[in-house]
């Protein structure tokens, strides 16, 4: 059964290659990906189940055991990963259509779609630091693609400036992994955390450890690393701004969970400490970003590091509660930053401006976007009952009790001037005299709407129906506070 | 001589930032160049350098260098050399696109 | 019980279906049977005999969240508020709104605040409690901007939002932290593991968490501000939420936790000290307004200041009077938000300045304002309730004990704001019904209202009348378990209305005459205004965070997101530099060891000294090919290193690429504007060299531990003993490639394919633009 681990990154990778030589057949290319996007699912949703019930599928591929081949390694935070990516890329295949990629859909985009996906589930499943790295480069290069898509003017300075910076981090990657190698004599995830708890993680061992924080940090957008994002986020088709906010950062946090609950483990004080800081920082500093700009996307892409900011704090606390409730986030976080880039995509396209001076009364001509809207303000502030609110609660809970008070009130108020800067867009956007947008043409939403509420309903569920989900992030939680199951599972000694 | 190389990777990498710090495009793309260079350099020196024959079996000999930062650098020299062109083309366009090849007129109107 | 919570919620679900049939039939009436049916049901269980009941429908039971409804005395108390006003509200609202209205929407809102309010009272676990709280501002937003399009709506609502769901949060906050001190999510659960939460070093912090979500909620100075913008909101919505419901969420807070916090001195200061403040400032502020509905906002703040101090006292005496306040202040007052809205209906403004002679015209309205303001300037006549809740209220105040300099001074306070209550209350009447007749000035002709629109009012009247007439047919049964639940050593005491010359009623007696001269002489003090508040506005301190927010924020985030790869590559290089030497330092983390190192040789080394001077000359270089060919001499010099380091592979791969990449340089290069000098300051130049040389040396102190801590041994002998037995093959770097790594390869090969694509794109793109 463990061949199953590999098939999150052969399907969309064949997938892709099979839509390189549909390119041209736009039909056949929908067709397909909404087809092969549908099995991806399937397909992730099995490999949860099986390891939510026989525990974490190892695959070590060419049958080379650990750790001297490349390990795959899909546990449960692996799996619901990917399954959640999997989810996403449904909705942007069924928004894809309508997205008014014009003749941009000709320019591989589905395949360039798929190999993102690739890279994304392969950075999840892997148990190999150096082919992290590799995966990281896979859906970097599909993110270059399609962030130039289309190949606009601005497009082409923001997608520059993005490579630039994500050039260096890649490169720095590989240089913290060489050191790493250095040091403990190998790549494989598992072996490197018990050669580090052997010698008690050494001053050295720490100092590269930052390193590769900063590397990770660099990706997930975290305070003072993000500079990269907000801009370059904005400028492609909002699905590809979709796919990116969803799925591109949450791979940089996933990378900081698994290294610093697996590896890095024995200086609490000192990494995890400091991770608190930097948590607490991201959320003002983003927060900050989402009040200062009149652009609605930009409004969105900014949110997207306070978000980023709750995570790392429950990483930084590192408790149960705290952990749990950072996976918690960070599942919902992906779908409903997928939502809302979608959402304020379709906004801007009927608004015809992303400047939220221009809009006004948008609520007389597109009632359901408004209430989307709205209802999304809410899923992203943590207000119960969707969603973000148990991830929310369960960090407080996890902070409170280790008597962690300044940043559980920055979380707090972070939560209302998110609230502030999103309902600022209704406020400003849908209220209003009807007719404040002179000269606005009506145009159809149709196709577009659907992905939307599928993926808001996903929140709904997470939140209304937090019983069922709660256990499992609960059983990620504690699994990842004991980093000898996963060397075990994977060392087999 | 480990430190040497270690040095020089440093230098390197010193070049390397310089070159990403400057206005000029071309300058930048040769300070990505220069920042693999010397992060290959330094993978191979995490290896021992030079305490065998090349990894290449030869009967009667056991005393090999390290094999693995040498795969790893394979794998890396050629996903920068991809990277590179895809840069190289990028920069083009941008150039001609924009018509200025200075990164700091391609700004933009960034907080707009 | 729960389905009473959530009745109003489903049936919202039919009112968009039921608001297109609006012409025939007034979506309002529909709705009027939800509330009035609830209160039909509450209604059962008044009685002297009363018990509290539980119902509990698991929701997220691993995290202690459930749907745990406990109806006691407090929150049948205000069920049936919720509920009885409601009905009348809705009743009110048919002839208020107009059919031309989007009836749908407002209904559903409505009904949503309907639903949470029922929550917030119902539930006994903390978070479905703050689940509700946070959706009773939602719906507050949604109705205060129903007239959206009028700047003043959206204004109001948004402000309302940001404080009470800044209050919200806030709320959240002293609700984990109660949880995690009690370990249970239970209120009743908390009250009984009261003494570990007195011993808490966290009480003060959970203490002040949840005052901050009370006070703001219910308008206490200084976040009193959102309520009188609030007032754009619909009549109806002003008399339910923002005066006898929602308002009134926060001293049902404070109410609800007063047992456990009781016994805290901090406890008497703080919500004595505001309610009184709020008290006396919002009587004061109500006097200077001029809009009728503004009076009564203010005069609400004040009312809940009165009830909020109350319960800071805490005695038996204060608690029992703040329950019997609650009821008689939402009579009153729902009462006259009704007539204010009647007179606006009907004359079209509510300015008390265009208003007055109206009593002959509007004779029912009048004679329901009177019974309304008198009772609630506390005249003492039988049948006002507003006049047994002021006696109540004074002898509250004259038996405090604690604090002392806080103690003596609130019967003087109380007394001051009550004046003032008293002057606004006359203002209102007199302002409105008597005086001048300039009806030539309002907007309509004015005439009484139609019938159905005073229904509501005049059954709020007669409760006003009925409660002073029999105040203890309602004590009993009732408010004494409302009591009770907030403070368990309160008795039954039959209120009367004559009981002599005491304090109290001497009190009374000298609001009313200093009152009457006050009111008489408005004109000759009213200058005091420009002195207090004069130029202090708090709404000025609001507008201005929420204007600075915007202007910071702007200027602080434009300040770093300069758009310049440069300014990015600085502050992320400079970060990592600092935290990773600093960390470098704390862990001791630089180790050399030169033990294991390969001996130095003069080939070797100038190698590296060339590899070096031409990386360095690429800084200098003047035109495109020399650059070129110094970079291409730095990518040889590596190959050569390779060479010398048993890398044959590397070696080779390394001329190869290089080969190809500067063919592909000087194509692409051709095509690049030729190299110009570098123009920079003497700073910038600084500042980059001191950056790049920093990332240098960093990476050089790192390399050098890494490399000169020996701890393990590499896997690589692995592949060196299996290269051939299990691999098959004799350059160990290629089986390594191949196999043992082979994803790494098949993927790396994925890159370069994508890079291809990509590329293939991009100029596939340009030929089609250029064709164009």
């Amino acid at each position: 059964m463990s061949n199953l681990a590999v098939l999150p990154i052969i399907l969309p990778l064949a997938s892709a290659i099979i839509l390189i030589f549909f390119n041209s057949n736009v039909k056949v290319s929908r067709f397909l990906t909404k087809i092969f996007t549908l099995i991806g699912v399937i397909v992730a949703g099995y490999i949860t189940s099986e390891t939510l019930f026989n525990g974490s599928i190892i695959l070590e591929t060419g049958s080379w055991v650990a750790p001297f081949g490349i390990i795959l390694v899909v546990d449960t935070l692996s799996a619901v990963l990917v399954l959640t990516t999997n989810i996403i890329a449904v909705a942007c295949a069924f928004y894809a259509p309508y997205s008014n990629l014009g003749e941009k859909e000709n320019y591989y985009f589905y395949p360039f779609f798929f190999f993102l996906i690739t890279g994304v589930s392969g950075a999840f499943v892997t148990g190999d630091l150096f082919n992290l790295f590799v995966f990281f480069e896979v859906l970097l290069m599909a993110s270059y693609a399609l962030i130039v898509l289309g190949g606009d003017k601005v497009q082409f300075r923001e997608s520059l400036k993005y490579l630039l910076i994500n050039l260096f981090s890649s490169m720095l990657f590989v240089t913290a992994v060489a050191f790493l190698y250095g040091v403990v004599g190998t790549v494989n995830m598992a072996q490197i955390a018990e050669r580090i708890s052997e010698v008690d993680q050494q001053g050295i061992l720490t100092t590269i450890a930052f390193l590769l924080f900063f590397v990770f940090g660099t990706k997930a957008a975290l305070f003072p690393l993000y500079y990269w994002l907000p801009n370059s986020y904005i400028v492609p088709n909002p699905i590809i701004s979709a796919l990116f906010g969803a799925l591109l950062t949450k791979v940089g946090v996933y990378s900081i969970i698994r290294v610093f609950t697996l590896m890095f483990v024995h200086r609490l004080e000192l990494t995890h400490e400091f991770f608190i800081w930097i948590a607490g920082l991201s959320m003002i500093f983003g927060v900050i970003g989402a009040l200062s700009t009149n652009n609605i996307k930009l409004i969105v892409a900014y949110n997207i590091i306070p978000a980023i900011g709750y995570m790392i704090m429950g990483i930084g606390i590192f408790n149960q509660e705290a952990l749990n409730g950072s996976i918690y986030y960070l599942i919902q976080d992906m779908i409903v930053k997928a939502a809302l880039f979608l959402l304020v995509g379709i906004i801007a396209y009927v608004a015809g401006t992303s400047d939220l001076r221009k809009m006004g009364g948008l609520i007389h001509h597109y009632p359901l976007l408004g209430w989307l809207l709205f209802i999304s303000a809410f899923v992203l502030a943590g207000i119960p009952p969707f969603s973000g609110f148990i991830g929310k609660l369960l960090l407080l809970d996890g902070a409170f009790q280790t008597d962690r008070i300044i940043i559980s009130i920055i979380a707090l108020g972070t939560s209302l001037l998110i609230l502030y800067s999103i309902i600022k867009i209704f406020i400003r956007g849908f209220w209003g005299e009807k007719d404040t947008m002179k000269n606005l043409d009506i145009k159809s939403t149709k196709g577009m709407i659907g992905p939307v509420v599928f993926l808001l309903l996903f929140t709904v569920i997470l939140g209304v129906g937090a019983e069922y989900f709660y256990p499992i992030s609960n059983s990620i939680a504690e699994y990842l506070l004991d980093p000898q199951v996963y060397i075990d599972s994977v060392l087999k000694e | 001589m480990e430190i040497l190389i270690i040095i020089l990777s440093g230098v390197l990498f010193t070049t390397a930032i310089y070159n990403l710090l400057q206005k000029q495009l071309l300058r930048i793309i040769i300070g990505t160049v220069l920042l693999s260079h010397g992060a290959h350099l330094m993978i191979l020196t995490m290896g021992k350098l030079k305490t065998g024959l090349p990894p290449v079996l030869t009967e009667g000999v056991t005393d090999y260098t390290d094999p693995l930062p040498q795969a790893l650098i394979l794998t890396s020299i050629v996903i920068s050399f991809g990277i590179t062109g895809l840069l190289l083309v990028l920069a083009y366009r941008t150039t001609q696109e924009n018509n200025t090849d200075n990164m700091e007129q391609l700004r933009g109107k960034s907080n707009e | 019980m729960i389905y009473s919570v959530f009745a109003p919620l489903i049936f919202a679900l039919f009112v968009p279906w039921l608001s297109k049939h609006k012409d025939k039939i007034h979506t309002g009436i529909f709705v009027f049977f939800i509330p009035f049916i609830i209160f039909l049901y509450f209604i059962q269980f008044i009685g002297s005999d009363f018990s509290p009941i539980r119902e509990t429908i698991n929701w997220i039971p691993s995290m202690n969240i459930n749907l745990d409804f406990y109806l006691d005395g407090l929150s049948l108390l205000f069920v049936l508020l919720i509920s009885g006003i409601g009905a009348l509200v809705v009743l009110y609202s048919i002839y208020y709104l107009d059919k031309s209205e989007k009836l749908g929407n407002f209904y559903v809102y409505l009904l949503m605040f309907m639903a949470a309010m029922l929550g917030v009272v119902l539930s006994d676990n903390v978070f479905v409690l703050y689940t509700f709280w946070e959706l009773t501002s939602i719906s507050s937003f949604l109705l205060i901007g129903y007239w959206n399009f009028k700047d003043r709506s959206r204004y109001g609502a948004l402000k309302s939002m940001l404080i009470t769901v800044f209050g919200g949060l806030s709320l959240l906050g002293g609700f984990v932290l109660l949880t995690v001190i009690t370990g249970t999510t239970s209120i009743q659960g908390m009250i009984e593991q009261v003494d570990i939460i007195l011993s808490s070093q966290y009480l003060p912090l959970a203490l002040a968490f949840i005052l901050l979500g009370a006070f703001t909620k219910s308008a206490q100075f200084p976040f009193h501000i959102w309520l009188p913008d609030a007032m754009e909101a619909p009549t109806p919505v002003s008399a339910y939420l923002h005066s006898a419901t929602m308002v009134k969420a926060g001293i049902f807070l404070v109410a609800r936790f007063s047992p456990i916090f009781a016994g805290f001195e901090g406890f008497f200061i703080t919500v004595s000290l505001v309610g009184i403040i709020t008290l006396c400032w919002g009587s004061y502020m109500a006097v200077r307004q001029t809009d009728l509905k503004g009076i009564l906002a203010f005069s609400t703040i004040s009312q809940l200041g009165m009830i909020m101090a109350m319960l800071g006292f805490g005695t038996e005496a204060a608690v029992f009077a703040a329950v019997f306040h609650i009821l008689s202040h939402a009579t009153f007052k729902g009462s006259l938000f009704m007539i204010a809205g009647i007179i606006d209906h009907e004359t079209g403004t509510r300015d008390i300045r265009k208003l007055g002679g109206l009593f002959t015209l509007m004779p029912i309205s009048a004679t329901l304002a009177i019974f309304g303001t008198f009772s609630m300037a506390g005249v003492p006549l039988p049948f006002l309730n507003g006049f047994y809740s002021k006696e109540l209220f004074f002898d509250a105040t004259l038996s405090l004990e604690g604090v002392s300099w806080l103690s003596q001074a609130i019967p003087y306070l109380a007394v001051f704001g009550s004046i003032f209550t008293f002057v606004y209350s006359m203002y209102f009447f007199f302002g409105v019904f008597t005086g001048p007749k300039r009806f030539d000035r309002l907007p309509k002709k004015p005439h009484e209202a139609p019938f159905g629109m005073l229904i509501s009012p005049i059954i709020l009247v007669l409760g006003v009348i009925l409660i002073g007439l029999f105040a203890d047919k309602f004590n009993q049964p009732f408010l004494l378990h409302a009591a009770q639940a907030v403070n368990s050593g309160v008795e039954y005491h039959e209120v009367y209305f004559w009981h002599g010359f005491i304090t109290p009623f001497i009190m009374s007696l000298i609001v009313i005459a200093v009152g009457a001269i006050l009111y008489l002489t408005r004109t000759k003090w009213n200058k005091i205004y420009t002195i207090l508040p004069g130029r202090l506005s708090f709404n000025r301190v609001y507008d201005a965070i929420v204007e600075k927010l915007d202007t910071y924020s702007k200027r602080l985030t434009n300040s770093y997101m300069t758009g310049s790869v440069r300014t990015y590559m600085l502050l992320i290089l400079g970060t990592t530099i600092v935290i990773t030497a600093v960390y470098m330092y704390i862990t001791n983390g630089f180790i050399i060891n030169l033990h294991d190192t390969a001996e130095v040789t003069g080939l070797e080394v100038s190698i590296v000294v060339i590899i070096i001077i031409a990386s360095i000359a690429t800084l200098f270089a003047k035109n495109n090919i020399a650059a070129i060919l110094i970079t291409g001499i730095v990518g040889y010099g590596v190959s050569m290193l390779f060479v010398i380091y048993r890398a044959p592979d590397l070696a080779l791969t390394q001329l190869v690429v290089e080969t190809v990449s500067i063919a592909l340089f000087l194509l692409c290069f051709y095509h690049l504007p030729k190299l110009r000098k570098r123009e920079e300051s003497t700073g910038t130049k600084l500042i980059n060299l001191f950056i790049s040389i920093g990332f240098g040396l960093l990476i050089i102190m790192v390399g050098i531990s890494a490399h000169s801590s020996n701890w393990f041994d590499s896997i690589s002998s692995y592949f060196v003993e299996n290269s051939y037995k299990l691999g098959g093959g004799d350059n160990i770097v290629n089986v390594i490639l191949v196999d043992f790594r082979g994803l790494d390869t098949l993927f790396e090969i994925a890159v370069l394919g994508i890079a291809a694509l990509a590329v293939f794109s991009l100029i596939r793109l340009k030929n089609k633009k250029g064709a164009k």
